[in-house]
């Protein structure tokens, strides 16, 4: 049994915690577990990347992003929801693409609603950079895989490209999600 | 002087020109004044103040440049030798999200004014949102509104389609104190407003704004559409999933009978979808015909975040749809079900502790919600605990009770939350009745009786150590009368001496009968006595073992004898109350 000045301290952290409107482990613990399970999707939805190493690109995700150091954790919520929102975006333009196994693409944009729901709770209080110039590079990066695939016609080395880059974007996530303490 | 002064004047009048020449950079025009930038949607317009000169006389052109992507100033399209007042730059849209350098200048004929440099900007932190489009459609008491977002499809908001937060404001056309409006918000474009009047004109107005951007956003232009009259079937009312025995059902209010009713669902996931595809719901298995109003959800929706509707049919005839539940079970995937353990404490509580099997750094941020009921009548209580560990109390004796529970992650209003655990029963002891009232006189009983018992015990310790340090100097008088013979009364000296001082006068065996009184009276004194020598003496003058000839040596009356134990203590040996064993 804990001795009793822990205690005390425990049930006062507790309710610390209550007064404030959002628990960050809580939210750090959803998004990871749900990244994760991201990942795991993704890797499912990879087909054949062997064949189209030739067409590998580098699309130049924002430095800030690979490696968000220092990083406030309103600028980091920020960022992750224009991640998640492009890359849901991004799978559902062409969510009927032929050989992609349809659950799986499910389950994958069911993860990326629900993260996008947990963070767009967690933002309804507080000040956040809304101009934030991370995200505008953010957009032009995404723009620049939709013009690429749009070149490429949507082919399925082009898919399987842009998969690859997407599934390092998760990586990056983890990162912006550890940003999140309070 | 004063020609001077004249001359002075004229040379400054005639000079004015020039002097503004000198000032303009050598043009003589001054640059367009009041320069700015008006980007709504996917149209990016330059605007200045028209110049008072005649119209067409004063041109203006301006250059633009992107720092990182278009390093020199080029001429800007759609800008160059603008007579009027506006020129449009949208062919920098590809720019959107970059930081775009502006400068313009006013040209007349061959002369040009400096450049005026607008400070930089990023486009689509600077537009506005323009007015969407709405589509109305009128149902059954209630109108369907869809929006349509501005730009074009690859235009400013191109990587926004999904982040649109939508506001509706809807009114009834009636004024004065039956006046009504409404507004409304949503995440997806398509709002079905209920509950509004049969035959009654509504009109709507609505906005699209970003949701993590504040850019400035217009309404729409009113539109208004009539609702039909009343229909005969109307839609279920009410909606709503609930909990009954660990099954989720979906039930809804009918007034009607002889109707069936269908149900349907969409994964939530699709209303954030962009595009104007309808939306693809799909029937719930086993609520496709039923004619009650209400069905269980099938497992496989248990793990989505789902909206479900419902509609009555009576023959060919459906009413509209009902209002939209939203459903979320929990994803119960990701917080693993807890394990549940009771046992008795009392008559009258149990002590109920709560595991996780997989020790996960989640424990600290559950909060675990507690079935509790009792076995044979059902009565059932929750109780919400954060601790792992705690008693239930004000039960029943020897009753037994059940509990289960299942671990929650709270986190805003929809809470994430574990499957059920395991159910675990246990009975409280037995008591009650007068008992239970007498539990607390019986505690403070059974605490009187300890505290005394323990005061005893430390009695008869100190009792002991008494007898131990300071035995009594005589042995019992019984001693010699079944032992008359001196040898064997040293032998038959008891384990338990008692003394009354450290070291004392001890009867020798001579003056022993004289002073046996004594020695009774000695005996009585000491006849409560106790004492802890281990017993092994061996006699100092020499003789040991059975010492049978100790006797004689026991030296001149009054003289004692002095022993040592096998702890190595020195005692007075005396003739103390009997011999005692060992």
């Amino acid at each position: 049994m804990t001795s009793r000045c822990p205690l005390r301290l425990t049930i006062l952290l507790c309710l610390a915690g209550a007064a404030l409107s959002v628990n960050y482990g809580v939210l750090r613990f959803q998004l990871q577990s749900s990244t994760s399970a991201c990942r795991e999707l993704l890797r499912q939805l990879i087909r054949s990347p062997q064949y189209c190493l030739a067409d590998t690109r580098d699309f130049q995700i924002p430095e800030e992003v690979k490696q968000p150091r220092q990083v406030q954790k309103e600028e980091a919520m920020v960022v992750m929801h224009e991640m998640l929102q492009q890359i849901f975006s991004l799978f559902c333009r062409n969510f009927s693409s032929p050989g992609w196994n349809e659950t799986v693409m499910e389950n994958l944009l069911e993860e990326l609603h629900w993260q996008m729901d947990r963070l767009e709770e967690a933002m309804q209080q507080g000040e956040f950079p809304w101009e934030s110039r991370t995200v505008h590079r953010l957009k032009t990066y995404y723009l620049g895989i939709i013009r690429y695939l749009k070149a490429k016609s949507y082919s399925r080395c082009a898919w399987t490209v842009v998969q690859v880059a997407i599934l390092k974007n998760f990586s990056f996530l983890n990162g912006l999600i550890d940003a999140l303490r309070d | 002087m004063l020609a001077l002064l004249g001359v002075t004047a004229a040379v400054l009048v005639a000079g004015a020109p020039w002097v503004l020449h000198a000032a303009a950079g050598g043009t003589g025009l001054a640059p367009p004044q009041n320069v700015g930038v008006d980007i709504i949607d996917d149209i990016f317009t330059l605007q200045w103040d028209r110049s008072r000169e005649p119209p067409g006389a004063v041109a203006v052109s301006a250059d633009y440049q992107v720092p990182g992507m278009v390093d020199i100033w080029t001429e800007l399209p759609g800008c160059q030798h603008v007579t009027s007042a506006t020129c449009d730059f949208s062919s920098l849209h590809p720019y959107a999200y970059e930081e775009v350098r502006l400068r313009v200048r006013a040209e007349d004929g061959g002369l040009t004014s400096p450049w005026h440099e607008l400070d930089p900007f990023v486009p689509y932190q600077q537009a506005r949102i323009g007015p969407p489009e709405v589509h109305l459609e009128a149902e059954d008491k209630a109108v369907a509104v869809s929006i349509s977002l501005p730009g074009a499809a690859d235009g400013m908001w191109q990587l926004d389609r999904g982040s649109f937060v939508y506001s509706v404001v809807i009114w009834g056309n009636a004024t004065g104190p039956q006046a009504w409006n409404k507004t409304l918000r949503s995440r997806n474009p398509r709002i079905k407003v209920h509950g509004l009047l049969p035959e009654t004109t509504y009109c709507v107005t609505a906005q699209a704004r970003l949701l993590l951007h504040r850019n400035p956003a217009a309404f729409s232009p009113a539109r208004c559409v009539s609702t039909p009259v009343e229909s005969e079937l109307p839609a279920p009312e009410n909606v709503k999933v609930v909990l009954e025995n660990q099954t989720y059902v979906l039930r809804w209010d009918y007034t009607w009978d002889n109707v069936t009713f269908q149900a349907q669902w969409l994964n939530s996931y699709l209303k954030r979808v962009p595009g104007r595809r309808p939306e693809k719901w799909a029937h719930v298995q086993g609520c496709e015909h039923t004619p009650r109003a209400r069905c269980a959800l099938p497992p496989g929706l248990l793990w989505r975040e789902v909206y479900l509707r419902v509609r009555a049919s009576h023959g060919a005839r459906s009413s509209s749809w009902s209002e939209e539940w939203k459903f979320d079970a929990g994803r119960r995937a990701t917080i693993p079900p807890p394990v549940v353990a009771l046992k008795a404490l009392d008559s009258h509580a149990l002590h109920v502790a709560i595991g996780l099997r997989n020790q996960t750094e989640l424990q600290h941020l559950l909060t675990y919600e507690v079935r509790f009921w009792e076995n044979t009548t059902n009565t059932e209580r929750t109780i919400v605990e954060q601790r792992t560990d705690f008693p239930v109390p004000g039960l029943r004796p020897r009753t037994v009770y059940c509990a289960a529970a299942r671990a929650l992650l709270a986190a805003g209003p929809r809470s994430q939350h574990s499957g059920p655990s395991n159910t675990a029963c246990a009975r409280t002891a037995a008591g009650g009745g007068p008992g239970a009232r007498l539990a607390p006189g019986l505690t403070a009983t059974l605490a009187a009786l300890a505290a005394l018992l323990v005061l005893c015990a430390l009695a008869a310790a100190g009792k002991l150590a008494h007898y131990v340090f300071f035995p009594a100097g005589q042995p019992p008088s019984a001693l010699g009368e079944y032992f008359p013979e001196e040898p064997l009364k040293n032998l038959l000296l008891p384990a338990s001496v008692e003394r009354t001082e450290p070291c004392c006068v001890i009867e020798n065996a001579d003056t022993r009968s004289a002073g046996g009184t004594r020695g009774d009276e000695d005996h009585k004194a000491y006849a409560s006595q106790t004492s802890q020598d281990s017993g092994n003496y061996s006699i100092e003058d020499g003789s040991a073992g059975s010492g049978g000839q100790g006797g004689e040596e026991l030296g001149p009356p009054g003289a004692g004898l002095v022993a040592r134990s096998a702890c190595g203590r020195e005692v007075c040996v005396t003739r103390g109350p009997g011999p005692r064993g060992l």
